[in-house]
């Protein structure tokens, strides 16, 4: 086998000298048998004349030989590769148009795969990632929860198809005494979370699991960037202290640099410490932003697992009604838990930009088929030559594929360089902290698109002008038919599939204007126009008694009402769109008393006297608060419309009173009602809402609310200022406008319209370009037919008639099968799309008669052509 | 007059190559000329199949090539077997004989 190799490489690496040493040795005996016929009495050039007639063709010998030799398929490639690039060089404005075409397809294909890449496949930095499942409380009220600290610890004491659970608080935290004070967001974890994961701390050590216990001490791990942000990456960090909301913690370690928990994470702390005095961790029904974490065991399945928690659910319920009633357990893969819900938006853009390569690759296809046309004297002479069938197939797909390099590296350019435009445009909750970009993976993915484009858009027309048939055809025909009927049909089976392709995906992008429109059309219950927000959660050391923080708010209120350009200025705890949320049961006076789990469970707002007045909210009945509903004054509340409607049916609400919990507070007194908002999305419904004032209610967490003249966010440092002057360690954070809110919580939807849009835009043009190609191409080749038609007094109106019919046919089928698929394709989608069906038939319509009005248009310039042809000229030519 | 050649059974020139290499080295053409004179005529190796098939079996080991002078003293390219090419001459010759027996006997039984 050495001698294998050897002779592989000499002849590859020594090619020439092969090649000629071939050449000498084949020479010698044609020489030697040609003297021997002219030994044998034979003249010499008839000596010549047998010997070749038995030699045969020399370049065959050769080939084979070298075939032999076993070198052939890379030497050959190498050739092909080489003569390919000549022939492209020597059609520029083919190549060109192929490769831009190629380019725009694989570049956007590219862009979307490294989105789908870093949302869907990226492997998430834990070890044995498949087993991690996040677990949460679920209650009919409101869908999935979060889970109480006791429920979790029964949880973990019972279960065993889970090797490891964990409790994973999240606890905001202001990090202040450096230049500006800024809020942090870190986790109170049970100590094993970091082993569970898989994941090592960069310096230092993990939690101990005595650090479960309330008085743990003060110890944390602090995230890689806010050691090199805060610490200057100081490698003596572990030991030293640093000051959270006023308490010194002592770092023992540093995350690595690409931890990501289920959220940013700047720290974490050993859950201990925020059990440590802390009721909530001991509170059943306190389900307050904690999250489970568990591992399975090995060889559990996920439903196996369901069915044991749901069975723990169900008797931790029977165990303790007051808290668990209704109150049941879901389980998410942590993959699913990261992706949420923009797998689909990003499947449907997928499969959209697979549909633009498609079409593209058809494009490219028809362009080969031409070009093929045009070489059919070349391929012919090469078959009489000697060159097998397959021989010429393979150089022509090697030239596909040439080309189909080029477009890639092009495509790949143009993803790098979109990337980053697409990344920004992309809203970071639909990446869950992923980076996108073009990586190793990206990269294979576009070699195996460029691979497989090339595949597609080459091998039918190599197959085709190949095929025996055409090439019989084409000697019959003559000079002037150079491409017969079979390549028609294949020209219009391709414009055909584009048309279809670009129908589907019009329909999707017009399912998509038609759900976004309506969804901006929803009322949100608020006049999101020139409102400022911005958040702040008040230390509780320094604030921890009701005055204290009503003081605060009360002086942050008067400062930035007192700024010029304010209009109102309000604080409120739960602002709509927000993702915040405060819900509690509450028990309505003289209703039947109900069972545990069947109270009203509102949403409930803290809010100063401006609260509906900065948002716009409607006041419907009754009054809204007022200063002098403070501390002194007696309980008072609003409800929302929602709530007056189902509870008050006979609209006898103001004066009557509720109370929160089911015993035991104070009544309040419902002084007004108000309309309803929008607090968990456009698209959902809205639920019940309660009001009470910011002074009888303290709370340490809440957003500040600006309604301004002019631009609000120019308001922002002003702002800033006032809340320094009150207190230079309070960081504000949440800063945006409610218009932005509210854009924000149809991003998603957004950013699929805008990619969904550009895709069809590009289909619809290839599309377009692909039914041109196909018309004027049959123009040209029709010239003569069209000539005699006008000479023997068809009108130019005919002609053009004619050929426009031609290309309506073809976009007529194309429509009817793009139809038929949109049907289908279009229900994948419908978890995108909001008060519209998938199967909207003004949509269907208008769609299909944009695409067949602009095949028209597409058709009526070679029509032009047909019909400004000179019979005279036109009979001449054949 | 008759054409006295038959067509080469599939796989047979290898045999004849070798077999025709085991009496020392040669170049092409007398390669040809030789299976041509020893099977009296019959026997006849086309170019287009020589030249592909000395190459083939170069490439497997079995034969080894050298330049030399030819008989009217020219530069020619001699092919000689190599080690491996003797045991391979064996192995096929013993598979040949097994397999015209074989042939033999059904065509005498029948």
């Amino acid at each position: 086998m050495l001698s294998d190799l050897a002779i592989r490489l000499r002849a590859l690496f020594r090619r020439r000298a092969v090649e000629t040493e071939l050449e000498h040795e084949l020479r010698f005996h044609f020489e030697r048998q040609v003297e021997k016929y002219v030994q044998s009495g034979l003249p010499l050039d008839e000596a010549m004349r047998r010997a070749r007639l038995e030699f045969g063709a020399m370049d065959g010998v050769k080939e084979d030989c070298r075939e032999a030799r076993g070198v052939h398929v890379i030497e050959t490639l190498g050739q092909d590769v080489h003569y390919g690039l000549r022939v492209l060089a020597k059609n520029p404005g083919f190549t060109v148009v192929a490769i831009l075409t190629l380019a725009l397809a694989i570049g956007a294909t590219t862009s979307i795969f490294s989105v789908l890449y870093a949302v869907l496949l990226r492997p998430l930095p834990y070890r044995d990632a498949g087993s991690l499942i996040v677990l949460n409380e679920t209650t009919p009220k409101v869908g999935t929860v979060s889970v109480s600290y006791p429920n979790f610890l029964d949880w973990r004491a019972a279960s065993r198809t889970f090797s490891q659970m964990v409790a994973v608080r999240q606890v905001g935290i202001n990090l202040a005494g450096i230049s500006q004070p800024e809020r942090i967001n870190g986790y109170a974890v049970s100590p094993p979370f970091l082993s569970m994961l898989g994941v090592r701390p960069f310096l230092g050590r993990d939690f101990y699991a005595a650090e479960e216990n309330a008085g743990a001490p003060a110890v944390l791990l602090l995230s890689f960037d806010l050691w090199q942000s805060h610490l200057g990456a100081d490698p003596n960090a572990v030991g030293k202290t640093i000051t959270l909301d006023g308490r010194s913690f002592t770092i023992v370690g540093v995350l690595p640099s690409n931890f990501h928990a289920l959220d940013k994470t700047d720290l974490i702390v050993p859950i201990g410490v925020w059990t440590t005095n802390n009721s909530e961790a001991k509170e059943r029904g306190e389900r307050g932003d904690l999250d489970v974490i568990g591992r399975l065991a090995p060889g559990v399945t996920l439903p196996q697992a369901r069915a044991e928690m749901e069975g723990i659910a169900a008797r931790l319920e029977k165990d303790y009604p007051a808290t668990n009633d209704q109150f049941g357990v879901s389980l998410t893969p942590i993959r699913d838990q990261f992706v949420g819900d923009t797998r689909a938006a990003i499947l449907v853009l997928f499969g959209a930009v697979m549909f633009v390569l498609l079409i593209a690759c058809a494009n490219v296809a028809n362009l080969f088929l031409v070009r093929g046309a045009a070489r059919t004297k070349e391929i012919a002479l090469r078959i009489a030559f000697g060159a097998s069938r397959s021989r010429i197939i393979r150089q022509m797909l090697t030239e596909s594929f040439v080309l189909a390099c080029f477009g890639g590296a092009l495509g790949v350019a143009l993803a790098i360089g979109s990337i980053r435009g697409i990344a920004r445009l992309i809203p970071m909750d639909m990446l869950s902290g992923a980076a996108v970009s073009v990586n190793g993976a990206v990269l294979l993915f576009a070699a195996g698109v460029v691979v497989l484009a090339a595949f597609i858009f080459g091998l039918a027309p190599a197959l085709h002008s190949t095929n025996p048939n055409v090439q019989s055809e084409l000697k019959q025909a003559g000079r002037n038919a150079s491409a017969g009927v079979a390549q028609n049909n294949l020209r219009r089976a391709l414009a055909i599939t584009e048309m279809s392709l670009a129908l589907i995906l019009l329909v999707g992008a017009g399912l998509m204007t038609k759900s976004l429109y309506r969804l901006m059309e929803v009322n949100p219950g608020f006049r999101p126009d020139r409102v400022l927000t911005m958040e702040m959660d008040l230390r509780t050391q320094q604030y921890s008694n009701d005055p204290a923080i009503i003081n605060f708010w009360q002086q942050v209120l008067d400062g930035v009402s007192a700024l010029p350009g304010v209009e109102s200025a309000a604080v409120g705890t739960v602002t709509p769109l927000t993702d915040s949320h405060s819900r509690a049961d509450i028990s309505i006076e003289g209703m039947a008393e109900l069972k545990p789990g069947s109270y009203p469970h509102p949403d409930v707002h803290v809010v100063s006297s401006g609260y509906v007045t900065a948002l716009g909210i409607p006041l419907l009945r009754g009054r809204t608060f007022t200063p002098s509903d403070n501390e002194q004054a007696p309980h008072v509340g609003m409800i929302n419309a929602l709530l007056s409607k189902r509870y008050f049916p006979n609209g006898d609400v103001l004066g009557k009173r509720f109370r929160f919990g089911h015993a035991g507070e104070d009544w309040i007194t419902i002084v007004g009602v108000v309309g309803d908002t929008k607090l968990y999305g456009l698209a959902n419904p809205a639920r019940l809402e309660v009001y009470v004032p910011f002074r009888q209610g303290a709370n340490n967490d809440m957003v500040l609310i600006v309604k301004s003249g002019t631009d609000p966010a120019a308001l922002t440092s002003a702002i800033r200022g006032v809340v320094a002057s009150i207190d230079h360690d309070q960081p504000l954070f949440a800063i945006s406008t409610m218009n932005a809110l509210v854009s924000g919580s149809v991003s998603t939807r957004r950013i699929t319209l805008i990619l969904l849009g550009l895709f069809s835009a590009l289909a619809l043009t290839l599309a377009a370009i692909g039914i041109y190609g196909v018309i004027s191409y049959s123009v040209a080749q029709r010239t003569h037919e069209i000539g005699i038609r006008l000479a023997l007094g068809a009108q130019r109106r005919d002609v053009l008639g004619m050929v426009l019919t031609q290309g309506v046919k073809i976009a007529l089928v194309g429509v009817a099968i793009g139809l038929t698929a949109s049907i289908g394709l279009a229900r994948l989608m419908s978890s995108l799309l909001f008060s519209v069906s998938a199967n909207d038939p003004i949509i269907f319509v208008g769609v299909a008669l944009m695409l067949i009005l602009v095949a028209m248009l597409a058709c009526y310039i070679p029509a032009r052509r047909a019909t400004r042809v000179d019979p005279m000229v036109a009979l001449r030519y054949q | 007059m008759p054409d006295p050649r038959i067509d080469l059974p599939q796989g047979t020139l290898d045999l004849l190559i070798l077999r025709t290499l085991a009496l020392g080295a040669q170049h092409g053409w007398a390669i040809s000329e030789r299976i041509h004179h020893v099977s009296s005529n019959v026997l006849r190796v086309q170019q287009g199949s020589l030249y592909p098939a000395l190459h083939r079996l170069e490439r497997r080991g079995w034969i080894k090539a050298l330049w030399g002078a030819s008989e009217n003293n020219r530069r020619a390219k001699f092919y000689d077997l190599t080690p491996s090419g003797r045991k391979q001459l064996e192995t096929e010759k013993t598979e040949w004989k097994k397999l015209t027996d074989a042939v033999a006997q059904v065509l005498g039984t029948a």
